[in-house]
């Protein structure tokens, strides 16, 4: 998978994969639900968690209202400290924007801190395509950078990879180390850090994204608990910051108010440990900093989705929540999404970003638990849109033939409330037969997706609709 | 037209311009947009201090309490061999710096490839997560900050405010303008091996705190 090259037509057969792939699947039960408490445990620990969740959305919502005001303060504040600004419109003009200035700097390496937008772009191939080597220096993006291949979720990249994978990659691709060496958790990571911090050195441009961008100030933020976004930015002698134009916020204080969900929602840290704000190149008695500094500003579709149903999205901070507590993304991990963004807020922006024909099948996996709305810091309603992708994407009739049979054949069932009690009824009953008082059916005409991987519960009692009758409920 | 224009004509297309009046109160006057301010983020008086600590000491970094700027030398000769490391530390030219440090071997400049031990001064510290603000420039170099094994930092007790509000307050008043603003809570780390959390990622493996005052 590439960012140019989505496999997301071919979600199905991706799911079918990584379900039968028995390392994505050992990474996932070892994923669990480490975030999922450590997100619920630092939200018990602020009582004013969700009101700030609140405060969140709407100060989003006001930026989105006045995006060309707080653009156009940040750009001029960025100016005013001695940085460039770069409008990109297309992911296209930020490669070659990119590729100008990595020339114009005579870079031969570039480090990078981590960034989805750089991934959105498919920067690192475009580089190497034209002859620039990319150092990933996340530790995690490293990792998955040796293996040949993209991050599998937006703040644990390399979620996916086991430890004996990554001991394996290790011993294969730093061969001027002692073969024979014992490797465990902290030798790993002690290894990668000595291998790195000699990178750092080397390169004569670090490309960093951006959590936000504040117009008051014209600062770029980067929210990392590893440090490499620092050095990324701090050793070479030019910082690029590549950020799509949505991450602009206000004031310090709305930087605030993000960074106060950010991490609790993403980690369940109070604080990442490293929070840094840059402004400009380096001041003119500075010992060290870079000596030039551009912004990015990446659009790649975003404007185009204020004012439709979808505009709520650009609100996303990407903390991973939703992903870390998305059942489908528990199972499937993220590489099966096909394109850059994995799990709900991949399945929505998706099909924006790419488009419907071919981003399509996305929005389709999710049951609507709603546990992604839920637990969203930016209240972004998730299942609300994939509903509103799946309409699009049947109108366009891309839906395949059986499901819009299915549909059809429901629509027509569910129009005839009597035909509609009748079918029901027949069906419950004759599920209980078939289950033969197990309760419980191993096998299922037609549901072959279902019952091989569980039983089907076989149903008890009436029907939904008579139990509410008989309990009194009220019709309308 | 420009990719400039173009992206703005969109965005205008549906923001019809925007809200002058509201935007230019927001960035003029800070509005914190009805944000609620945290309990944690409202700490007074003595209790300030502690928090701070207790939360710094959360996120795995040490504090320790000095009297004043003059026991500076003795005490981090006293950490450094505590804590097996050479008798050497290397800062920017920080005022606050420009001590007699007796045995410890005191070099100035930016952070090196291989560097045991930095020391850099903070401006504020924030008790509401235990977070320090380092702010660049040749007084306390950025790369001092992210090239030491282990990072000592410096941080006035006064400049310890309660929470992000109060500190960006104190932080405009400063009229400081560096090119990086660092707010570093505890020492790097990372879980991308086996989603297992180790300390010192690529940034320092310990981060120490003295308290000053």
């Amino acid at each position: 998978m590439s960012a140019l090259r989505p496999t997301t037509p071919r979600f199905k057969q991706n799911v079918r994969e990584a379900l039968a792939n028995e390392n994505i699947q050992a990474a996932m039960r070892n994923y669990g639900s480490g975030f999922v408490n450590k997100r619920a445990a630092a939200r018990a620990a602020m009582a004013e968690f969700d009101d700030i969740r609140d405060a969140a959305r709407d100060l989003k919502n006001h930026t989105l209202a006045n995006l060309d005001l707080y653009l156009a303060r940040y750009e001029a504040e960025v100016l005013e400290a001695g940085g460039h600004v770069h409008w990109a419109e297309t992911a296209e003009d930020a490669r070659r924007i990119v590729l100008e200035i990595c020339r114009d700097a005579g870079a031969t390496t570039v480090n990078k801190g981590k960034t989805m937008i750089s991934e959105e772009c498919g920067i690192n191939d475009w580089l190497e395509e034209n002859g620039i080597r990319p150092v990933e220096t996340d530790l995690g993006e490293y990792i998955i950078q040796l293996r040949g291949e993209t991050p599998s979720h937006i703040i644990a990249p390399a979620v996916h990879v086991t430890v004996p994978e990554v001991d394996e990659l290790f011993r294969e691709k730093h061969a001027h180390l002692d073969a024979g060496r014992r490797l465990d958790h902290a030798s790993m990571l002690s290894e990668a850090r000595a291998v790195l911090r000699e990178k750092y050195f080397q390169a004569e441009v670090g490309i960093t994204g951006a959590n936000m961008l504040i117009a008051e100030t014209g600062q770029s933020v980067i929210v990392t608990n590893e440090g490499n976004g620092d050095l990324s930015q701090s050793l070479p002698k030019v910082h690029i910051v590549m950020a799509s134009l949505e991450k602009v916020v206000p004031t310090l204080e709305d930087a605030a108010t993000v960074l106060r969900v950010l991490a609790r929602s993403a980690t369940g840290q109070e604080m990442s440990v490293y929070t840094t704000f840059s402004a400009g190149p380096k001041r003119d008695t500075d010992p060290d900093g870079p000596e030039e500094y551009h912004v990015v500003l990446l659009d790649n579709g975003r404007t185009n989705m204020l004012g439709t149903e979808f505009q709520e999205m650009l609100r996303c901070i990407r903390c991973g929540a939703c992903m870390n507590h998305c059942p489908v993304y528990q199972a499937v991990g993220g590489h099966a999404y096909g394109w850059v963004y994995p799990g709900p807020m991949g399945a929505v922006l998706t099909p924006s970003l790419i488009g419907v024909e071919t981003g399509g099948q996305l929005p389709n996996a999710s049951t609507f638990c709603g546990r992604c709305e839920a637990v969203c810091p930016m209240r972004i309603p998730l299942p609300k849109m994939m509903r509103h992708w799946r309409e699009r994407e049947f109108e366009k009739r891309l839906t395949p033939s059986a499901a819009r049979w299915g549909l059809a054949f429901w629509r027509a069932l569910a129009a005839r409330p009597g035909l509609y009690r009748m079918a029901t009824r027949m069906g419950a009953f004759g599920l209980r037969l078939m289950a033969m008082g197990k309760g419980r059916l191993a096998k299922l005409p037609m549901g072959g997706g279902w019952t091989d991987h569980r039983d089907f519960p076989a149903p008890q009692g009436g029907t939904f609709q008579s139990r509410w009758k008989a309990m009194g409920g009220r019709r309308r | 037209m420009s990719a400039r224009g173009n992206i703005l004509a969109r965005v205008r297309r549906v923001t019809g311009g925007g809200d002058k009046v509201a935007v230019a109160a927001r960035l003029g006057h800070h509005q914190p947009g009805g944000a609620p301010v945290p309990a944690m983020a409202q700490i007074d008086g003595p209790n300030r201090v502690k928090q701070f600590i207790d939360k710094a000491e959360a996120a795995d970094a040490t504090v320790s309490r000095i009297a004043s700027l003059e026991d500076l030398p003795a005490a981090l000769a006293e950490e450094l061999r505590s804590r097996n490391l050479p008798a050497a530390i290397r800062t920017g030219h920080d005022p606050a710096f420009v001590q007699d440090w007796g045995t410890v071997e005191h070099s100035v400049g930016v952070g090196r490839l291989d560097e045991p031990a930095t020391l850099t001064r903070a401006e504020f510290g924030m008790a509401e997560t235990g977070t320090l603000l380092l702010a660049s420039g040749a007084d306390n170099p950025v790369t001092l900050n992210f090239l030491g094994e282990t990072h000592f930092v410096v941080l006035e007790a006064k400049d310890i405010t309660a929470g992000f509000e109060d500190m960006w307050a104190a932080w405009r008043k400063r009229g400081l303008d560096p090119r990086t603003v660092n707010l570093v809570t505890g020492p790097s780390r990372s879980a991308d091996i086996g989603q297992t959390l180790q300390l010192g990622a690529h940034g320092p493996i310990s981060l120490h705190v003295f308290v000053v005052g």
